[in-house]
């Protein structure tokens, strides 16, 4: 057995707290990474479920829920660009919701077309729910939202902005960051976000492009060709939905607010794995002393320590992983998304134990202290 | 101090004029005062004194693990003298890996390794010999101390006797041609001490090694070549142990 792996072995009640720590490190990254990318996919939902190649909103919109009116009239330099084939209007707004039995939340009304080819709607609106939709002043919310709405049954009335109306349908899994997606049709968004979106405007206007045109092109076509009028800006659904993910996580709190928080847990991790393994090297100095005494290069007492560093962390990561995937299970049970693609799990496996060698690294200094005079006095 | 050496009879070790102090209190003190000594391959060497006399120093000083203030160490590697003070600390430290192995009063080994393991390790770490080489090597080594069958114990499961042979394979594993042994037996009884002892007696005659000994253990002085005594940092006299007189007596004779 590798003499290091035998020394953690042996010493196990000593190196238990640095795996301990390391674990917590891994579980603390991987949860948070998983809480982002579940946080990443629910702010772009409106433009990552529907089948836009282009998004067209305000100059410089930071997120899809924080598009600004634009003027329908721009729609025209869009139509006559030969590249497309269809353009349609779309609206989105905060809203103020009140609840059947009194009380308000704020909502995100989405109205987009509701036929069969349309771009806006989110995929999740089956045929059944665009047909009842077409209903004026009829919604459809999602299922996990229908406690924070005050709602119990599909066909129960509300208000939007004092507008009555019905909820005919429920959509799975579509919960938003900022506020519940309230979906309807194109009329009924105009009605009811009539004090937000003045007349002959849209929040957006979505394109679809013929058949092997490029999104890239076109959209860097046209805010080049309308560069100096800065009323609106052309984007792909990708670099949209990118856009929109990156603004919640580093412009607002929220993603900040996770940064740290897995930041945090690396420090810890790292200062509690430094200290475990300065404590073990230094309780072997005088071991170690006698070796460096015979002649023996510190660079191999040095590699012992970095290998035991390389070996605490992987024990961590190795503890860590179920306890992420029972945790991200819990969190499931409480509609809170946590995804863990393996992808996400090696990336924090790799940075936990990038962040263990560098504690070893830091613990180093106990092998700088060992000096082989010290054993002859 | 230099005992007469022919031509082909160079001192395995000589030290000259050795002089170190340390700082007590803001005052210089010197603890080797002009120590000069020589030190003959195939022999034991025991240097005795009070405590505070400076033995340990000048061990040290000896086995290139600390400066002296003024002096040399001189050692015998491929037939000249180098002065081991005048080396690199790279060098020093490969002169060391080459030519030393030490025992200390507290046997120092690794509470997690066997004792094979504690032997390999200064091959592989330090020669850098294949794993089953060393193993093999270790397993000799055991054998020769009368360890085989706790090729597998850890320290813990040792007396205090086995483990001291340990660190004296541990020490000897390398033939080293300076072993350097710091109160070997102060932690034993007299029978395991007397193992030891033993064991310092073959290497330096099996491998014409040169061992030092610093002990306060009058019980050593008959197993030994050559002694010194060091008083308040200076060597006030020498002892010729009485069944190794031979040579030394009747060169003192000659004086």
């Amino acid at each position: 057995m590798n003499y290091s792996l035998a020394t953690l072995w042996h010493e196990r009640p000593r190196f238990l707290p640095g795996i301990m720590a390391v674990a917590f490190s891994a579980v603390l990254i991987a949860l948070q990474c998983g809480l982002l990318l579940g946080l990443f996919k629910i702010t772009s939902i409106p433009v990552d479920n529907s089948n836009a190649h282009i998004w067209v909103g305000s100059r410089d919109v930071l997120s899809v829920d924080l598009g600004r009116p634009v003027q329908l009239s721009l729609m025209a330099r869009l139509a006559v660009d030969e590249r497309v084939e269809k353009v349609e209007p779309y609206y989105q707004a905060f809203a103020s919701w009140i609840k059947p039995d009194g009380g308000s939340a704020l909502v995100i009304v989405i109205g987009a077309e509701l036929d069969d080819g349309n771009m806006g709607c989110v995929n999740e609106l089956n045929q059944e729910m665009r047909d009842a939709l077409t209903e004026p002043n009829s919604v459809v919310v999602d299922r996990a939202e229908f406690d924070k709405l005050g709602i119990q049954n599909l066909g129960d009335y509300a208000e939007i902005n004092k507008v009555r109306v019905r909820i005919v349908g429920q959509t799975d899994s579509l919960k938003s960051l900022a506020g519940p997606y309230v979906f309807c049709s194109r009329p009924t968004a105009i009605m009811l976000l009539r004090n937000m979106t003045p007349r002959d405007t849209a929040t957006y206007f979505l394109v679809r492009l013929k058949k092997d045109e490029d999104p890239e092109q076109f959209a860097a076509d046209l805010n080049q060709k309308y560069e100096k009028r800065r009323d609106m800006d052309v984007m792909t659904s990708e670099t949209f939905s990118t856009r929109s993910r990156v603004h919640w996580l580093f412009k607002t709190k929220a993603g900040i607010a996770l940064g740290y928080t897995a930041l945090l847990g690396l420090l810890v991790g790292a200062v509690v794995t430094s200290q475990t393994l300065y404590a073990a090297t230094a309780a072997s100095s005088k071991e170690y002393a006698i070796l460096l005494a015979m002649g023996i290069p510190r660079r191999k007492v040095t590699g012992t320590v970095l290998v035991q560093t390389f070996w605490v962390g992987l024990f961590g990561i190795v503890l860590a992983y179920p306890l992420v995937h029972a945790l991200a299970g819990l969190g499931r049970l409480a509609d809170v998304q946590i995804p863990l693609p393996v992808e996400l799990l090696c990336i924090a496996a790799v940075v936990t134990l990038v962040m263990s060698m560098m504690a070893g690294l830091v613990a180093l200094r106990s092998v700088r202290k060992i000096e082989p005079m010290n054993l002859l006095r | 101090m230099s005992f007469p050496a022919e031509e082909d009879d160079l001192p395995a070790l000589r030290c000259v004029s050795i002089v170190r102090s340390f700082s007590d209190g803001g005052r210089s003190r010197n603890v080797i005062n002009d120590v000069t000594m020589d030190l003959h391959s195939g022999q034991i060497t025991l240097l005795m004194g009070p405590s505070g006399s400076g033995k340990s120093t000048l061990l040290a000083i000896m086995s290139g693990l600390l400066t002296p203030d003024r002096g040399q160490v001189l050692a015998r590697e491929n037939g000249r003298m180098i002065d081991v003070w005048r080396l690199s600390p790279r060098e020093r430290e490969q002169f060391r890996l080459r030519n030393c192995g030490f025992i200390f009063q507290g046997y120092n080994l690794f509470p997690a390794l066997t004792a094979r393991q504690q032997l390999e390790i200064v091959l592989r770490w330090g020669e850098g010999t294949s794993g089953r080489e060393a193993r093999k090597r270790a397993d000799e080594m055991l054998e020769v101390l009368g360890l085989k069958g706790k090729e597998h114990k850890k320290p813990a499961q040792l007396s205090g006797g086995e483990k001291q042979r340990v660190a004296i394979g541990r020490a000897l594993i390398k033939r080293p041609k300076y072993c350097f042994a710091d109160e070997p037996t102060s932690a034993l009884d007299w029978g395991s001490g007397q193992v030891v002892i033993d064991q310092l007696q073959k290497a330096a005659h099996e491998y014409d090694s040169t061992i030092i000994v610093v002990s306060h253990d009058h019980r050593l002085l008959e197993h030994v070549d050559v002694s010194y005594h060091l008083d308040d940092g200076r060597l006030t006299e020498t002892d010729i142990p009485v069944n190794r007189g031979g040579e030394f007596e009747s060169w003192r004779a000659g004086q």
